[in-house]
């Protein structure tokens, strides 16, 4: 097998006391579209830093195609671009200046594909940085990092700011990336976006990776939905093996349920159930699976400390 | 989920939204105030108490009077010696122009930080958005700046009022205050064209630099005017001049109270004014949004910092070759006054020193202390770069840090080079066209000899920058204001030696006045190059760092 575009080996950060990632072991296979799901503070934006070598190890290392993250950054950088959450450009430049000025740092850069995009993204290079809005200086960084054609492309929450209409050029860009044979990792709060660009999803959570799979590895790691309405009373279904998360209105029920459905089936079959709608969890219930607990507080206590 | 985190976190219940931006910038204001107005205190304390025992005797207090008393030279760089055969005289003297002028430069920093640097950093945007108005929130931070000052005079003041009861000063609390006054108008003009300029520009930088130019032509005016005879009406053309007209505790005059006054209440009304007609972030002076691009000096880090610093270094530019030439040209008279004292005389002839050349070597250390401030800017904008993220977009492409710091520091060290060829040219040729008997080699040699010590005080901002980044800018700027109090302090009164070795300007030689100390030159910049190396080692094993 080829070297993986990104792969850790217990990576670990800390910050003072604060535990921002931990013996992280994680990987990008070249070619594969890998997204990254957390809530803020998982250890997202962290991880992608230490990956850029922006960021020092508190423990263990990365690599970006065999190359160490801290020790050869000239070289893991040359094949690879990362938009940030956060364009903080130079503000007296104007977007050709920008783009003309980091294509420069990059030392390759495919002009063609670049006037391509500036058109896709509907970009005014004309306009100084200090006169765009948000979306439109995202638009910069992403051009200047789709332009080069890199390897790996690393993004942290790269549509932030865009509107629906940029965001869809946004996974057109990837989607060609991806058929181009370039690697992605991509760390988002859009469960939509994930869902739709990336082959394998891992969940962080307090720094440490608690999930990853492809979806379908994931769909079946999770429960199926099952919504129901009976005539009389809802059963108690909280006693069944593989029954979670019961949630009674009135005389309907919804709930979910891990392995067999059957034992579930015969209770509300007694109970005379009426109707019955069972299905896939999306994406974005996945996750509230993983951090429902939060907010309840139930179940397993956090992993950390 | 959500909902539960924003009700956990209390966000401004604490304040009335109507007045949050005057609290928040009245709280740092009144801190950054209360810590100058100590630095003050303490200062014009050490003055007075100095000369109270250094010079007793009426003798020594005459011998005083007639080393400096009718100096255009002296009165040039720290305004005219009036009855400095007193203790509050002397105070006057020692004190006025140098914390009028240090303040001012607060008083800059202070309100465009406010003003126009929290409006940059977005911060008001977010507060906008509550009950208030662009107009309400300019006034909120002027009410903000108003209360710093405020802590600056009560601080000052009470230290002042409390040295004269003491019997070796024995000045009344009214005249105290009124001196307190005095000192305090300087840095109160100048937060007023801070926030004027915060209007008219669009950034900090600009906005400073704006303001800084007013302070730049205040000086040089004050200095025409105390110094070449005829031109003393000049002093009411210039707030540095009203600010020398009160002559506290020696014959106040309150008149140019007046001037002082409508020029703050000009600036504050022109700025309320301004500041309701234009949009958020935005600037008053037309800048154009859009243009065809320029792709010159964009080709790597080094040359962009040079591209971006361009203004900056125009306006040291200037500044140099303006101070240079003024220098320069008075020269000649600065050099018959100091050598009008026999022992000094004596003291210089057997040197072979001219007049004119005894008075540069002290002048310059005004642009030696110019240098340290491109210095301590240079640092500044490298941590800046840092600090608002934009160094980022260079270093995740295959550029890596060593390169990044070392292109800085090389430029640095080139402007500063430059810096000192610059003042060492711009001198003479003011000293040759006053036939000051100055020679080339010996004022170019002299214009090198002001850049070793900003060397080290780049070196060591460039350490910090390093080790410590969120540090590098206040150490490196309190390394500089250090070494500048020491060379005010020292020369009247005995300071212990290894006090003033701590100062970086101590160890140059007073070119052109004695021979440049190659030896000594060679062994700062290998210092500053060391403490940079250093520097550049500990930046290449961090996390960086954001503001």
């Amino acid at each position: 097998m080829s070297t993986p575009a990104i792969r850790t080996f217990a990576l670990s950060k800390h910050f003072g006391d604060t535990q921002a990632l931990r013996d992280l072991e994680f990987d990008v296979g070249v070619g594969e579209v890998v997204g990254c799901l957390g809530p803020n503070g998982a250890g997202k934006t962290t991880l992608i830093r230490l990956l850029l070598g922006l960021l020092i190890p508190s423990g263990g290392r990365g690599e970006i195609f065999g190359l160490d993250c801290h020790r050869q950054t000239v070289e893991a950088h040359a094949r690879l671009a990362y938009v940030a959450g956060e364009a903080n450009l130079w503000p007296t430049l104007t977007g050709a200046e920008t783009l003309h000025l980091l294509a420069q740092v990059q030392g390759h850069v495919d002009d063609a594909y670049r006037d391509v995009l500036v058109d896709r993204f509907d970009l005014d290079t004309s306009k100084k940085v200090r006169a765009l809005s948000k979306g439109n200086r995202q638009k910069i960084i992403l051009v200047a990092a789709l332009m080069t054609r890199p390897d790996l492309l690393i993004l942290d929450e790269p549509t932030s700011g865009l509107d629906p209409l940029m965001e869809q050029a946004f996974r057109a860009c990837i989607g060609e990336a991806r058929e181009r044979g370039q690697s992605v990792l991509l760390s988002s709060h859009i469960l939509s976006e994930v869902e739709v660009l990336c082959d394998r999803i891992g969940i962080l959570r307090e720094g440490v990776l608690v999930e990853i799979g492809t979806l379908a590895q994931m769909r079946h790691l999770s429960a199926l939905l099952v919504e129901a309405t009976f005539d009389g009373a809802v059963p108690d279904l909280t006693q069944i093996a593989g029954v979670t998360m019961v949630k009674v209105t009135g005389s309907s029920v919804t709930c979910q349920v891990q392995g067999s459905v059957e034992p579930l089936l015969r209770v509300m079959v007694d109970a005379g159930v009426l109707g019955l709608l069972s299905r896939e969890p999306s994406l974005e219930e996945l996750f509230l699976a993983h951090y429902g607990d939060d907010a309840t507080g139930e179940e397993r206590p956090p992993r950390a400390e | 989920m959500q909902s539960d985190v924003l009700e956990r976190t209390p966000i401004a219940t604490t304040m009335t939204s109507g007045t949050v931006i005057a609290r928040l910038s009245g709280k740092k204001a009144v801190r950054s105030g209360v810590g100058w107005g100590l630095v003050f205190g303490v200062y014009v304390a050490t003055q007075a108490l100095t000369y109270a025992s250094s010079y007793k005797s009426e003798a020594a207090r005459r011998l005083l009077v007639k080393e400096f008393g009718s100096n255009p030279g002296i009165s040039a760089l720290v305004g005219p010696a009036f009855r400095i055969d007193t203790v509050s005289g002397f105070t006057v003297w020692k004190c006025l122009t140098v914390l009028a002028i240090t303040g001012s430069v607060w008083g800059i920093l202070t309100s465009t930080r406010l003003l126009r640097g929290e409006e940059e950093a977005g911060r008001w945007e977010v507060l906008l958005a509550g009950r208030t108005t662009r107009r309400g929130s300019v006034v909120q931070a002027l009410f903000a700046l108003a209360g710093g000052l405020g802590a600056l005079f009560v601080t000052t003041g009470v230290l002042i009022v409390a040295l004269g009861r003491s019997s070796k000063v024995d000045v009344a609390a009214g005249g105290a205050l009124f001196f307190t006054m005095a000192i305090v108008a300087g840095p109160a003009m100048f937060l007023a064209i801070g926030a004027l300029t915060s209007q008219l520009a669009s950034t900090r930088r600009q906005a400073a630099g704006a303001a800084s130019a007013v302070l730049g032509a205040s000086y040089a005016i004050r200095m025409a005017a105390d110094s070449v005879a005829g031109l003393g009406w000049l002093r009411w053309a210039t707030p540095f001049g009203w600010v020398e007209e009160l002559k506290p505790l020696t014959s106040p005059n309150t008149w140019p109270v007046v001037p002082i006054v409508a020029w703050i209440a000009v600036c504050g009304l022109t700025t309320v004014l301004l500041a309701g007609r234009r949009d958020l972030g935005a600037s008053t002076l037309r800048d154009h949004a859009s243009r065809a691009p320029r792709v010159g000096l964009l080709n790597g880090p080094v040359v962009l910092a040079f591209r971006l610093l361009r203004p900056t270094l125009l306006a040291w530019t200037v500044s140099i070759i303006a101070y240079g030439l003024l220098l320069g040209s008075i020269a000649k008279s600065g050099g018959q006054a100091i050598t009008s004292s026999p022992a000094l005389r004596l003291v210089f002839e057997r040197l072979g020193v001219s007049g004119a050349q005894a008075y540069l070597g002290i002048a310059l250390l005004l642009m030696a202390v110019t240098m340290g401030f491109i210095a301590a800017g240079q640092v500044s904008a490298a941590r800046t770069e840092e600090s608002s993220g934009r160094l980022e977009h260079l270093l995740v492409r295959p550029l890596s840090r060593r390169s990044w710091f070392v292109g800085r520091t090389v430029l640095a060290t080139g402007v500063l080079v430059v810096g000192g060829v610059l003042a060492g040219l711009s001198t003479w040729v003011g000293a040759a066209s006053d036939h000051a008997g100055v020679s080339f080699t010996s004022m170019l040699e002299a214009g090198v000899n002001v850049v070793p010590p900003a060397l080290v005080i780049l070196g060591v901002g460039l350490l910090f920058l390093g080790v410590a980044p969120r540090l590098s800018v206040p150490v490196t700027y309190a390394v500089l204001v250090w070494s500048l109090l020491i060379e005010i302090t020292s020369g009247i009164a005995g300071v212990n030696h290894w006090v003033l070795d701590t100062s970086v300007f101590h160890q140059m030689a007073a070119a052109p006045s004695v021979h440049v100390d190659w030896a000594e030159n060679l062994i700062m910049v290998l210092l500053g190059a060391l403490v940079a190396l250093a520097g550049v080692d500990a930046f290449t094993r961090r996390d960086l760092k954001g503001e």
